[in-house]
């Protein structure tokens, strides 16, 4: 793909996801308001749709935390984006000077903050072959640490699955409440099944940062499970911001892969409300359009 | 739900007089402090060094601000928006000791805060979580920027603040948490949907 195509995209794609959170995101939350029946929770969700307001009207970040951003690319065998790192990498150096992300990366050890957003590992992207594909697909999501405070991973076994996954639904629960009000909720969740740890760790981060938060799972099974987990945490009254209310989960989105016989790995993947993520889909002819 | 408007320094009746779910704004110097921020004090304190702010009726914030450095080195706030106030659980009474009257940020926190509120005399205010533009409306001035050298996240920011919030009173120094009750509430419903099996 030509450099210069995909520098245009993917300045594009980081624009679209500093600047504003994903529309699927603002829809799930102005129905929760519509339906939320306690003042604080009402008042929070208020405060949240006009805080987006604000920032567009200001030109301002929407979340002073750009959390961490990580990159997804889908590709075809003659659409790999060579060259995606770099660009990326400058990208993400320029919007931290001009304000949309504050300057948040440091050694996991020492604490040393660069300065600029740079460091051993970033950018982070995900490179995913798709067999045919005549374009490339990019996602980011720059999802916040408090989010992350609120994951969980747990390797099950045959047994402590559960009958009808009574054992897995449990987990994803309680690990809802552990969570409560630290992933800046109401949040949605991926949940990644199946590989060994690093695989489930992969498909629940990517689950929510990729999928539309109001879609449905292609699989008729994953589809109702993400929907009852969803309605079940809600039951719960934990509430936007976690001080009680009727909507904690904007959505529930499950991605798997086939395990061993001996394991079933679940990752619980938080993504805080500010939704910056954005997707775009880049032809080699230079056409785009915009995914989310 | 009732409405205040408070002025730091905060007094000590007026903190102990809130409920949990009374909604607060705030006016006066507040000071930022993550966890970096907490460690550097301590580490003073317990030095025997004072402590280079005046937190005594002071408002300690869970935050790290995207700020401007203009041409004049001068300092303008862009956004501001509450971090996740459990990992400075490890601090709750020593923020007490200092004379802390209110600690604000988001998601709650745990029972040595909890106790620390009713010992000392401060509240837990939780701010609504991601909302940094909405809630810097609330921020005339950036004062001071102290410590630098730990990243602009974890520096302290002296702030000034006029109608900072809309603040909920997450917990109070009566020994009440908005967080504990729902927590425990919705322990027990998982248990009636799903049963530990065995």
């Amino acid at each position: 793909m030509e450099q210069a195509i995909l520098q245009e995209g993917v300045r594009r794609l980081v624009q679209n996801a500093v600047s504003t959170i994903s529309d699927d995101a603002r829809l799930l939350l102005r129905q929760a308001l519509d339906r939320e029946t306690n003042l604080t929770a009402q008042s929070m969700l208020s405060s949240m749709l006009e805080n987006v307001d604000i920032a567009r009207a200001e030109g301002k970040a929407v979340c002073q935390s750009p959390g961490y951003p990580t990159t997804y690319a889908f590709f075809g065998e003659d659409t790999f984006p060579a060259g995606l790192e770099k660009l990326l990498g400058a990208e993400l150096v320029a919007a931290t000077k001009a304000g949309y992300l504050r300057p948040s990366i440091v050694h996991p050890l020492t604490r040393k903050n660069s300065g600029d957003n740079t460091g051993i590992g970033m950018p982070n992207i995900e490179y995913i072959p798709v067999p045919g594909q005549q374009f490339v697909d990019l996602y980011i999501s720059f999802k916040g640490c408090g989010a992350e405070l609120g994951n969980a991973i747990e390797i099950f076994t045959p047994a402590r699955l559960g009958k009808d996954l009574a054992g897995l639904r449990r987990f994803v629960l309680e690990t809802a409440v552990k969570a409560g009000g630290k992933p800046c909720p109401p949040f949605a969740i991926g949940i990644g099944i199946g590989g060994q740890m690093d695989v489930c760790a992969r498909l629940s981060r990517r689950a929510v940062s990729t999928r539309r938060w109001d879609d449905h799972n292609p699989d008729p099974q994953l589809d109702a499970l993400e929907q009852e987990l969803r309605d079940q945490i809600n039951s719960l009254k934990l509430g936007a911001a976690g001080t009680g209310g009727d909507t904690i989960a904007l959505g529930v989105k499950i991605a798997i892969a086939a395990t061993h016989t001996a394991i079933a790995p679940v990752a619980v993947n938080f993504h805080c409300w500010v939704a910056r993520r954005s997707g775009l889909r880049i032809y080699p002819d230079g056409r785009m359009e915009k995914l989310l | 739900m009732d409405h205040k408007i408070l002025q730091i320094p905060l007094k000590e009746e007026e903190i102990r007089a809130l409920d949990v779910g009374d909604v607060v704004y705030l006016s006066g110097t507040i000071y930022t402090a993550r966890d970096m921020a907490h460690l550097r004090l301590r580490e003073l304190a317990e030095g025997g060094s004072p402590v280079p702010f005046a937190l005594e009726g002071g408002a300690i914030f869970h935050a790290g601000p995207v700020a401007l450095r203009g041409e004049d080195g001068s300092w303008r706030l862009s956004v501001i928006g509450p971090t996740t106030s459990i990992r400075m659980e490890p601090h709750a009474d020593f923020v007490g000791r200092l004379g802390v009257r209110a600690v604000i940020g988001k998601g709650g926190m745990g029972p040595d805060t909890l106790a620390a509120c009713q010992k000392y005399g401060y509240v837990y205010l939780q701010a609504a979580p991601g909302c940094a533009a909405l809630l810097a409306r609330g921020i005339r001035s950036i004062k001071s920027v102290t410590w630098l050298d730990m990243g602009m996240p974890e520096a302290v920011w002296e702030l000034e603040a006029e109608c900072f919030g809309p603040l909920v009173v997450g917990m109070d120094s009566k020994g009440n948490s908005l967080y504990a009750n729902i927590r425990a509430k919705a322990l027990e419903r998982i248990d009636t949907l799903y049963p530990l099996a065995l």
